[in-house]
Formats: structure tokens, C-alpha cells, sequence
């Protein structure tokens, strides 16, 4: 791997770091995008559709991978792992670690025949590990780039996949690689994890098989899921009741997620709506505290759900256990009858909330705020600066949000490290 | 780095090396591989001539019906299964023929 | 392979162009093979005459897919691309790229719509959707056939940019602008700067001093050497088109010489309502809003002011506003032009009627004026009791809500509100500890970051909450005379199980939502679009989230929807991130989707040029050919909008627009009522 020498180096390829680099890249800017997955695309590749607008995920998120991929400004480093971060009189040096694929990329057509060919079946986390991918494969039919890659810690190395490839691209000589990025600012964009799945025991998560995070959810609903279709993971049945259960992993001073997620309302009701179109019969039910549906079009989108039948609940769910059937039995109390009922789903979907993604703070010493996520000093001011200069942030790396507020604020950051770029190489160029 | 040369390492040396650091992992993976190879089998042939539902298959090999799902959904990944109807509210799965 | 062969051909013969068409049907990720079965509609299409290849795939969008397209292009010799998806809006240009990557014209290429013009008004009709894509893939096949390649219109842009409206959000997309080397002018239409943020005293959930903040930015603007501002001015005219708008600012004479302005503002005796304070004080019509404002000079209040001479110095000087008009010509417009708080219907929650009803924004402005550590009066007596009423001017519902004037009721969120009541709560519990707090809400909406703390100190700081449905609204009305509050709140409560509760009151505060301001002159002559919700439409909230239709005009702040200040910072900087990208190179292109003349057939009849109805796109003009003089029609690209009105007034069929001529058009007509048998038979 060669060193590189750039402007902005966008720190994670989710849809905020494609979307920052991209900005930046179209003002004239040199960007070195990097991302630690084998593909960019970030939790928003997984998606199913999305809301307001109900646009196919895949539909908006696709051609700004392939812009990024494409864009003459753009060093698009997948499958690197930052390890430190220096200062230096003109911006940063990074140290980066090109992970192996133990494929070349250069040779690879994406053509999958290895991933055919491979005997070892593993759980896909694209499909938050309800669908399977063998030991080597392109991560997913969208990624970019369309490269296979290999997980020597899952294969039998036995060679089947060197045999079958047509290109030669399988390479088991592959080795780690570091190498060194210099760039005179930095855009943290590391985005968010799902609150864990089992973080309150009493609602059964990863215990009960029909007890599912929200992701899990997105995967069935979208054309290329594991199950192709909406069926709950126990045991395959289509569910015809659901219940989704809000403020799962939000607003809740026993996680210690105090705050709100922001996104878990809208989706909640987005989902609901297209569960409504994929299983007619299905009912759907919302357990809540408040409707959040606060961004723009939002409360239309609210009132359709109430239209098309979507049951609203006010309530606060206790418990949720499990039936002989596998069916989650749901306890909650309802707030505005005050009384507490027991009542059985087919599946229950735990709306979970957004934590911050973990790395990326640590190496580059960024102060965090009491939610955990990277400190903003002066949001009212300066909504996208941390409190090291020359290091801006973007995206849910800087607290919940929603994929436009992340695009958004995406667009905000070029802005500010932009104008930091054009002052601070005045200045160093005077030096 | 040194400014001695040394000749990079031969691809057979490479191999070597990758066997001989990934000892352990392979041997882990190769037991699942047997695993999955047999489990994976046992699913096919359950289904190879009348389709059948998720707690069916489990019934019958005797394992959990959220694993036999998710071999099914592998299965069907890589166009070894397809779908073939409903029953009920489970949908049927049945072994591709193979050409 | 054949096909290749084909193609080594025709790059032999590049003169003889054999038209080969690659057809692509696209799932768009199920949205369209939901309905749509796009394996048929591929099958008849790769049936049809001129198609080399017929494919389908889960999204074409996808890099993958893309490469799909190239690899066709490059090895089979495509040379016309027909892709059927979704609107053209959404990813025309994606595939115009993809097509030029691969060595092609970008205009041969046509998008054809089978997702909002089939799949998605069609659901449940899966033959008839399918027999339509069939029809639309079809038309656009015929079109495909006739495309010649054009080059789209290159022109210098201005690197100059128009931002209009001096609050928050203006003032940081002119300073962002501004630092990546980019003339600004900054239109203000009230005298001073700072718009909506000055009015606050504190902001969550830092609590910082807004106008503090506000003159951090507005110091920079003022010094930056790039920015040129103008207030008391509006724009009153624009012409024009990305890269070279050509506008008029109209700004009123500020009235006042800096030596006479403070001994003016002394002696003024006249006075009108205080706008600053929503009316609730009086001021004089020589006026600053607060101290510290910007621009220090003080201004007249033109709309109230009489006419009437002031006595200065023994000298009456009557004031006179003589309006200047500036011409200017930017490469873009950022549209920064605000909100206003709703201002309730007369008798909405008693509001205008009962002294005791306000609005929230008024509220602010009368704790302002409350000393601290003095108690809250209000009407001469000691406030006790307040209830904050919430979602008024928001959330409404159609049936339940009496509609505004123009018949819209304000289904949306205001956003803000929420945190904005309960940030005034906690100011008025720490001011006034002996206040009975009551919050009567349908859900707390406190999303943003440190937002749920301010909610959580609410509740521990004995704010009472009373939770409402949107279809039983609180009433408020007058308390019967000798009662021991002047007013009284019922509201059916759903945290006590519905419980008809009654709270004597001394003060209700109306948490009003947001409106656009009243931008109608502005809208109509920048030909920008407006939502459901009156608020300024973006092209897509994710894919082009601050900008207009319009190309080269972008949205910054909360004339695009309710935001708070942190958010409207954020839009504000990615609308300078699109600006700096589009002007940095110093040139623009507009696409060819212009008129053309065929000078064969044009004999200058001039039909073409009385229909037009853009300023100097097609002239008439006299040319010398073969000893005689002829007249003929001229069109200049840059001012064409391509709107076709000369094509249809041309008795001679002389004038096409460019990629929408008359011939694609008849040949997509044909294609569209071909018979149904064709697509039958093509499935065989």
C-alpha cells in the first residue's frame, strides 16, 4: 500500500462518512474515505425501505456507494483498521492497517464462484446473523466494491475456492499490510450500534427465539432477506400478530441510554406499514410512551399508520415470556386504563436504540459527552466541531439520528472542514 | 527496516506459515464443516422428495427449529432449496433436482 | 461471439450507425417487481426490433448493476440505453453517468418511469401493470431509436451568491460560502440582523445567550471582505438561470445620518407596536430592537411612522424613505427566509379574547422584561398558576381542527415546541419556585441531544403533566367573576384514565408551532415549489435534501420546515456545501433540453417567437443567403427553458426541443397504442 497524502480523511463509509466525503470531494477537495468492513454502505445498505418518502433503501443508498467508488476525488480504502493518530505541524498522521482479503482485488470480478464453491456456512451479520454467507463471499449482492473476501478464521483452507476462480484473484499469500495517511483534517464518522438485544432481561431478547431487534426486522422486508419473505426466526412461521415494544433501549436510566434514539418511532411505524402490505392479514400492534415523529412529513406518515389500521398502545410493557408455542406472551400496563394485561404475539420486535459505535473516540482521544457519544463543545455555534481542532464529526457518531438529519449534518461538516482545510493550509504555507 | 536485502518468503513458505498460524481455527472450523455437512444432508434429504415446513424437518432430524431455519435459509441463499408452497401459516421447502 | 463481432462492425463504420439498444428492466428492489413482473416485460422487450439485449436486475442503481450497463455498452455495442425504474428525478443522471463512463453519449440514453407511474399506482393489478410497463418500455424504446447525442450547455458562472434573510441560518450559509472564496450578498428584509434567535433570551440545552451568539456570526459577516450586506431589503426581481440569476434588490432608505440618528431617536415621539415583543409593548418609529443590534444605526419603522416632523436641534426633520434599487447577478440563491411563530385564531384557547391567553414567543419577551429575583405579574396581579398548553398550530387534524383562513390545517410537528415549553418551565420554576406548573401535552417530544434531561428535571421539579388526545383538545375560558383566577383549563387527562380535570389559572401559554414566513412574491418569482405544509419543497430528503427543483437556488434553515437552531446551523452549512461545489469551478452546465431551428424548414414566420415566454430565448433575425435576405428564428440556449410552447405554435414544423422532438414523440405515441396482441405474441 502505498502512503497518501490528502485534505479530509472521513473516518467510517455509512451513509454519513459517503455522503461528508462526497461533499467534500465535489468542492475540489482530496479525500481518502476509510472504512473497516469489506464494503461501505453502513447500517443503511441494510435496510428495507425507508421513511418518509417509502423510497427502496437500496435506491438511494447504492448510487452514493458508486459515486464514492467512482469519484475522481475519492480514496475509497475498505477492509482498514486505523491504529494511532499523530499530530503533526499540517494536520494528522495515521497509521492503517490494510486487513487481508486474501483476494486481490484488482483480479476480482465479483463473479462469486468461490463463494459457490465453499463449504464452510457461517451466520451473516448483513442479515444480523438470521441468513448465512459462507467462509468466503462478496459481503453482500450491493457491496462495493464487488470483491470477495475471504475469513481465514472461519476456513478449512482447503483451496477449493483458489481452484474455482477463473480470474486467479484468490491469493492465501495475503498478509496485513500498514501504511500511512496524512490529511490535514479528520470527519469522525463511525455511526451507531443497536442497544443490545438483551440488555433488559425481563423482555427475553436473544433468549426467545421470536424476541427480535429492529434490523432483524429490515432484513425480512427487504427483497434480498434470508427468509425472502417475512417469517419469524423460531420456527419459520408468518407471523400474524406483532407487537412492537418503543423505548426499548431508550430513555431508560437503568441502561444508562437516557436519552431518546430518535429513529426507533418513525421505523417502528414504518415497519408496521410494511408488514401491513406483505402480510395483509397481520395485526400490528405499538406499545409507547410518546410518538416521536417530529422531522418533516413525519406526522402524515404517524396519522396513515393510525388509518391503515395500525394499533396504537399506550402502555409500558413489564415482561415478555414465552409460550408453549414459542409464542412471546407480552405483559405490559396500560397507562391510560391502568390496569395490566398478558397478551400473546407471534413475534415482538424490541425497539432498540442507538449506542455509539466503539474505536474510533479512543484513538483519536475525543472527549465523549454523558450520553457516551463524541462531545460537540458548542452545538449552538459550531453543531459539527469536537473539541480537537481539525477533527469534525457527523452523522450518529455524534448522537441519534435519522438517515436525512445524518445526511444533513453530513453536508454541514464539508462546510466546516472545509473552511478549516483552506485556513489551516493558508497557514502553514505562510509557516 | 533494514537495509539488507532479504528475499521475500516463497509462496510455499507463505502457505506453510498460514497453515502452521491457523492451526487451531482450522481444526475448529473443520468439526462445524462435518457438522453442517451432515446436518445440511439430513435437511436435503427430508426434503428431496415432498416438501415440508420448518417444525416438520426439526421433528424429524431432531434439532432445534430456529437452526433447521436458518441451514433452510443458507440453503435457499446458494438456489440448493426453494420455497414450494404453504401450510398453513408455514411455507413448504423442497430440495432443488439436481441436473 | 456474434454479437461482438457486431460491434467490431459498427466501430468500423462508426458513419452507418446500426442502432443497438440495451433494454433494462429494474426491480428497484421489489418496489417495481412487487406489481411489475419484470421478467416478462424484459422477455417482450428483448423481442422488439433494434434490441441487442433485454435484462433485468434487483436495483441498476447499484454499482453492480451499473456495471451491468457499461459492460453491454463496451462489448456488445449498445448504443442507445432504454432503462425502465424509478422517476427520472431520482437517478436520470446516475445512469447518464454510468452510460458516459462506458464511452457513450450521455443523451443517448432515456429513463422511462414504471415505479410512480406503474408499479405504485397499480398495486393489485399485476397483469395490467405489467402490460403497461410493457407499453412505457416500448414507447421509450421508439424514442430511444431516433436519439442523436447532444453536449449539454457549458456557461461561466457568477462566483457570486445571493443568500436571502439575515437570521441564523442566513448568516451561516453566508459565512460558509464566504470562506471558500465566494462573493455573498446577504439580503435582509427587516432592518436589523438576526431574525428569529434574537428574540430568545437562553437556549437549550446549553442555556447560552443567543444574541451572544448571534453576534459572534454576525461580527465575522460583517468583517469578511467577501460579504456585502444589505438590510431593509428585499428582492423585488429575478431573471435568469443557475450560474447567472440577475436580480434586483430593492432596499429601503435607513432614513437616519449617523450624526442626527441618536438625537433623532431621542426626540421621536411617535410610537407603534414593538414587533421584537410581538406586539406586547409599544416602541417609538425610531427604533433598535434591543441593545447591541446590528446594525447599531436606528431605523425607521417606514409601515408606522407618520410622516410627521421630529424637532432636532430647533430643526424639524421629516423623514423620507427614497427606495435604492441594486442590480446584481449571482450563480446562486440560498433561500434562508424563516418562520413565524402561528399566531392563534381569534378565541383559539381563548387567545385574543382572555388578557390571560399568550403565546409562548410572548412569554419569552415577558420574562425579558421581568427584573430578576422580582415576581411575575401579570394583568396587576401575581401569577400562581400556568398552564402550558402544547401542539397549538401544529399537529392539527383535519374535522377536528377549524382550518386557517387558506383552508390548511397544520398537520406537522413543529418540532421544537416540546423542549421549548419545558426549557421555559424549568426557567420559570427556577425564577419563581412558588408556581403551580401544569404541561398539558398529547406526547413530550424531547428527541434531540440533552433534550429527555430537560423532560426528566421537568418532572422532578414538580412540573404537573396532563396528557391530552389530539381529538379532545384542552378548552380554556374566562373564570366566572369573583373566582380566585381569572381563567380556568379543562382537559380530559389520559394519565389519570380520563379524568375531566379543571385547573384555575392565572396565565396560559400558547406553545405555538412554526409557519413559514410569507415569502408568496418571493416563491412565485423564483418558480420554486412549496410542500403540503406551505413550507419550501427540497428535490428529495435524502438524495437532494437542500435543494430546490430550480437548479442553483438551495434551502437553508427553517423556511424548509420547523428546525431548531442547532439544526438550522447544520442546513444551513450543508446548503453552503452545495453552493461551493457548484460555483468552485467558476462554470455551470444546464442540460441541451433546449429549442433548436431547423434552417431548412424556418421561414421566419416569428409564431416562435410571440409564444416564448422567456426573456431573450428566441429572436428573429435577418441573414444574407444567396443574394437575398431571409429571416429566421434564433434560439439562445442559455435562456431556453425548453418548455416546447414555440414548438406547437411553428406552422412549419421547423422547431424540436432537443431529445423531445416531434418525431420521438409520434413514435412513442405509435408504440404506446400498439396492439395488444404484440405483447402477447412476444411472449410466445
Amino acid at each position: 500500500m502505498e502512503n497518501l497524502h490528502v485534505d479530509a480523511l472521513v473516518l467510517g463509509g455509512g451513509i454519513a462518512g459517503m455522503q461528508a466525503a462526497l461533499d467534500l470531494a465535489d468542492q475540489g477537495f482530496q479525500v481518502a474515505l476509510l472504512e473497516r468492513e469489506p464494503s461501505i454502505g453502513g447500517k443503511m445498505i441494510t435496510l428495507s425501505k425507508v421513511f418518509p418518502t417509502l423510497d427502496c433503501c437500496s435506491c438511494i443508498t447504492t448510487p452514493k456507494m458508486s459515486a464514492v467508488a467512482h469519484h475522481p476525488n475519492i480514496h475509497l480504502l475498505t477492509y482498514c483498521e486505523m491504529q494511532s493518530v499523530a499530530e503533526t505541524g499540517s494536520g494528522f498522521r495515521l497509521a492503517v492497517v490494510q486487513k487481508p482479503r486474501y483476494v486481490d482485488v484488482n483480479k476480482c470480478t465479483g463473479c462469486r464462484k468461490c463463494e459457490y464453491e465453499c463449504p464452510v456456512t457461517l451466520p451473516s451479520p448483513f442479515d444480523r446473523g438470521l441468513g448465512a454467507y459462507r467462509a468466503i463471499r462478496v459481503p453482500f449482492s450491493t457491496a462495493v466494491p464487488q470483491t470477495a473476501v475471504l475469513d481465514i478464521e472461519n476456513c478449512i483452507l482447503c483451496g477449493k475456492c483458489e481452484k474455482v476462480c477463473a480470474a486467479g484473484a484468490v491469493d492465501f499469500t495475503q498478509r496485513a499490510e500498514t501504511f500511512e495517511i496524512q490529511a490535514t483534517t479528520l470527519v469522525v464518522a463511525s455511526g451507531f450500534e443497536l442497544t443490545p438485544l438483551n440488555a433488559k432481561k425481563e423482555y427475553g431478547g436473544e433468549t426467545l427465539q421470536n424476541v427480535i431487534d429492529p434490523l432483524m426486522m429490515e432484513r425480512f422486508l427487504a427483497p434480498t432477506g434470508p427468509y425472502g419473505r417475512v417469517l419469524r426466526p423460531g420456527d419459520g412461521k408468518e407471523p400474524t400478530s406483532i407487537a412492537y415494544v418503543q423505548c426499548a433501549g431508550s430513555r431508560d436510566q437503568t441502561l444508562g441510554v437516557e436519552y431518546c434514539s430518535r429513529v426507533c418511532c418513525m421505523y417502528a411505524i414504518k415497519q408496521a406499514m410494511l408488514i401491513s402490505g406483505a402480510l395483509p392479514m397481520a395485526d400490528i400492534t405499538i406499545y409507547y410512551m410518546d410518538i416521536r415523529t417530529f422531522g418533516k412529513g413525519y406526522e402524515q406518515f404517524y396519522q396513515n399508520a393510525q388509518a391503515m389500521g395500525v394499533e396504537f398502545v399506550r402502555g409500558k410493557v413489564a415482561a415478555i415470556r414465552e409460550d408453549d408455542e414459542q409464542n412471546p406472551v407480552v405483559k405490559v400496563e396500560l397507562t391510560e386504563e391502568g390496569r395490566i394485561i398478558e397478551r400473546t404475539f407471534d413475534l415482538v420486535v424490541l425497539s432498540l436504540g442507538m449506542v455509539p459505535t466503539a474505536g474510533a473516540d479512543g484513538i483519536l482521544s475525543l472527549p465523549l459527552g454523558e450520553d457516551k457519544f463524541i462531545a460537540i463543545p458548542a452545538p449552538n455555534a459550531n453543531p459539527c466541531e469536537t473539541a480537537r481542532p481539525g477533527i469534525f464529526v457527523t452523522g450518529t457518531a455524534m448522537g441519534p439520528m435519522d438517515i436525512v438529519d445524518s445526511i444533513i449534518t453530513a453536508g454541514s461538516v464539508a462546510s466546516a472542514a472545509s473552511a478549516y482545510i483552506r485556513e489551516h493550509q493558508k497557514e502553514t504555507a505562510y509557516a | 527496516m533494514s537495509e539488507a536485502k532479504t528475499n521475500p518468503p516463497s509462496r510455499g513458505e507463505l502457505l506453510k506459515q498460514l497453515r502452521e498460524e491457523h492451526a487451531s481455527s482450522v481444526e475448529r472450523t473443520q468439526v462445524l464443516f462435518r457438522e453442517q455437512r451432515s446436518l445440511q444432508q439430513s435437511i436435503c434429504q427430508m426434503i428431496r422428495e415432498t416438501p415440508k415446513t420448518v417444525p416438520e424437518i426439526a421433528a424429524a432430524i431432531g434439532k432445534p427449529s430456529h437452526e433447521v431455519l436458518w441451514f433452510l435459509a443458507g440453503l435457499r441463499k446458494y438456489g440448493i432449496v426453494v420455497e414450494a408452497g404453504m401450510c398453513g401459516d408455514y411455507p413448504l421447502y423442497q430440495k432443488v433436482e439436481e441436473k | 461471439m456474434p454479437d461482438k463481432q457486431k460491434a467490431a462492425r459498427k466501430a468500423a463504420s462508426p458513419d452507418k450507425e446500426e442502432v443497438r439498444v440495451g433494454v433494462y428492466t429494474c426491480h428497484c428492489g421489489g418496489n417495481i417487481s412487487h406489481v411489475v413482473q419484470c421478467e416478462r416485460v424484459a422477455k417482450a422487450l428483448g423481442k422488439m426490433p433494434d434490441v441487442v439485449v433485454a435484462r433485468t436486475d434487483p436495483s441498476f442503481c447499484s454499482d453492480a448493476g451499473q456495471a451491468i450497463i457499461e459492460q453491454d455498452i463496451q462489448e456488445l455495442g449498445i448504443n442507445r440505453v432504454v432503462i425502465g425504474a424509478c422517476a427520472p428525478s431520482l437517478h436520470e443522471q446516475t445512469f447518464r453517468n454510468t452510460v458516459t463512463r462506458a464511452g457513450l453519449n450521455p443523451y443517448l440514453y432515456h429513463h422511462v418511469g414504471i415505479r410512480e407511474q406503474d408499479s405504485w399506482v397499480h398495486d393489485g393489478d399485476p397483469e395490467g401493470a405489467t402490460e403497461k410497463a410493457v407499453r412505457l418500455m416500448a414507447a421509450g424504446l421508439a424514442k430511444a431509436r431516433l436519439l442523436t447525442p447532444l453536449e449539454p450547455i457549458r456557461l461561466g458562472a457568477e462566483k457570486g451568491a445571493l443568500v436571502i434573510g439575515g437570521g441564523v441560518a442566513g448568516l451561516r450559509a453566508a459565512l460558509d460560502i464566504a470562506h471558500q472564496g465566494i462573493r455573498v450578498t446577504l439580503v435582509e428584509k427587516s432592518p436589523f440582523l438576526g431574525g428569529r434567535m434574537a428574540q430568545l433570551e437562553s437556549i437549550f440545552p446549553t442555556d447560552e445567550e443567543p444574541r451572544q451568539l448571534l453576534h459572534a456570526l454576525i461580527e465575522q459577516a460583517a468583517a469578511h471582505p467577501s460579504i456585502t450586506i444589505l438590510t431593509g431589503a428585499e428582492v423585488t426581481a429575478v431573471s435568469g438561470y443557475v450560474g447567472n440569476f440577475n436580480l434586483q434588490v430593492t432596499q429601503h432608505e435607513r432614513g437616519l445620518s449617523e450624526e442626527l440618528a441618536e438625537a433623532l431617536l431621542a426626540a421621536c415621539e411617535q410610537e407603534a407596536p414593538d414587533n421584537f415583543n410581538y406586539g406586547l409593548t409599544r416602541r417609538k418609529v425610531v427604533y433598535r430592537p434591543y441593545p447591541g443590534c446590528y446594525p447599531s444605526t436606528p431605523a425607521v419603522d417606514w409601515e408606522h411612522y407618520d410622516g410627521r416632523p421630529i424637532q432636532v436641534d430647533g430643526k424639524a426633520v421629516v423623514l423620507k424613505d427614497k427606495p435604492q434599487v441594486h442590480a446584481l447577478t449571482v450563480g446562486a440563491i440560498v433561500l434562508a427566509t424563516g418562520f413565524n411563530p402561528y399566531e392563534p385564531r381569534q378565541g383559539e384557547y381563548g387567545y385574543g379574547e382572555i388578557t390571560e391567553v399568550v403565546t409562548l414567543p410572548q412569554l419569552i419577551r415577558i420574562l425579558a422584561q421581568v427584573p430578576q429575583g422580582e415576581p411575575l405579574i401579570w394583568n396587576g396581579h401575581p401569577v400562581r398558576d400556568v398552564a402550558l398548553i402544547h401542539c397549538v398550530g401544529s399537529r392539527e387534524i383535519e374535522g377536528v381542527h377549524t382550518p386557517q383562513d387558506d383552508g390548511q390545517v397544520n398537520n406537522y410537528c413543529s418540532r421544537v415546541c416540546c423542549t421549548a415549553s419545558l426549557h421555559t418551565a424549568l426557567e420559570l420554576r427556577r425564577r419563581f419556585p412558588e408556581i403551580n406548573l401544569y404541561e398539558l401535552y398529547q406526547d413530550i417530544r424531547t428527541y434531540g441531544r440533552g433534550h429527555e434531561e430537560i423532560y426528566n428535571q421537568a418532572q422532578s421539579a414538580m412540573v404537573h403533566f396532563l396528557r391530552y388526545r389530539g381529538e379532545k383538545q384542552p378548552e380554556v375560558a374566562a373564570a366566572p367573576p369573583g373566582d380566585t383566577h381569572p381563567a380556568l383549563v379543562r382537559v380530559v387527562d389520559t394519565l389519570t384514565y380520563g379524568e375531566e380535570i379543571e385547573v384555575p389559572v392565572d396565565l396560559v401559554v400558547l406553545a405555538v408551532g412554526m409557519m413559514p414566513s410569507p415569502i408568496d412574491a418571493l416563491v412565485d418569482m423564483l418558480k420554486v415549489s412549496r410542500g403540503n405544509d406551505r413550507f419550501l419543497l427540497e428535490v428529495h430528503p435524502k438524495l437532494r435534501p437542500v435543494e430546490m427543483a430550480v437548479r442553483g437556488i438551495v434551502l437553508a434553515g427553517t423556511a424548509q420546515g420547523p428546525m431548531n437552531i442547532q439544526e438550522s446551523l447544520s442546513a444551513a452549512s450543508a446548503a453552503a456545501a452545495k453552493v461551493a461545489a457548484l460555483l468552485g469551478q467558476g462554470r455551470v452546465e444546464l442540460p441541451p433540453f433546449v429549442a433548436r431551428v431547423d434552417e431548412s424548414k424556418c421561414d421566419g414566420t416569428g409564431a416562435c417567437v410571440e409564444a416564448c415566454q422567456e426573456e431573450g430565448a428566441i429572436a428573429l433575425q435577418t441573414f444574407q443567403e444567396n443574394g437575398h435576405e431571409v429571416r429566421r428564428a434564433v434560439v439562445t440556449p442559455a435562456n431556453c427553458t425548453g418548455c416546447g410552447a414555440c414548438v406547437g405554435v411553428c406552422p412549419k414544423r421547423a422547431i424540436d426541443v432537443q431529445a423531445w422532438t416531434l418525431a420521438q414523440y409520434e413514435a412513442m405515441v405509435d408504440a404506446l397504442a400498439m396492439d395488444i396482441p404484440a405483447f402477447a405474441e412476444a411472449e410466445k
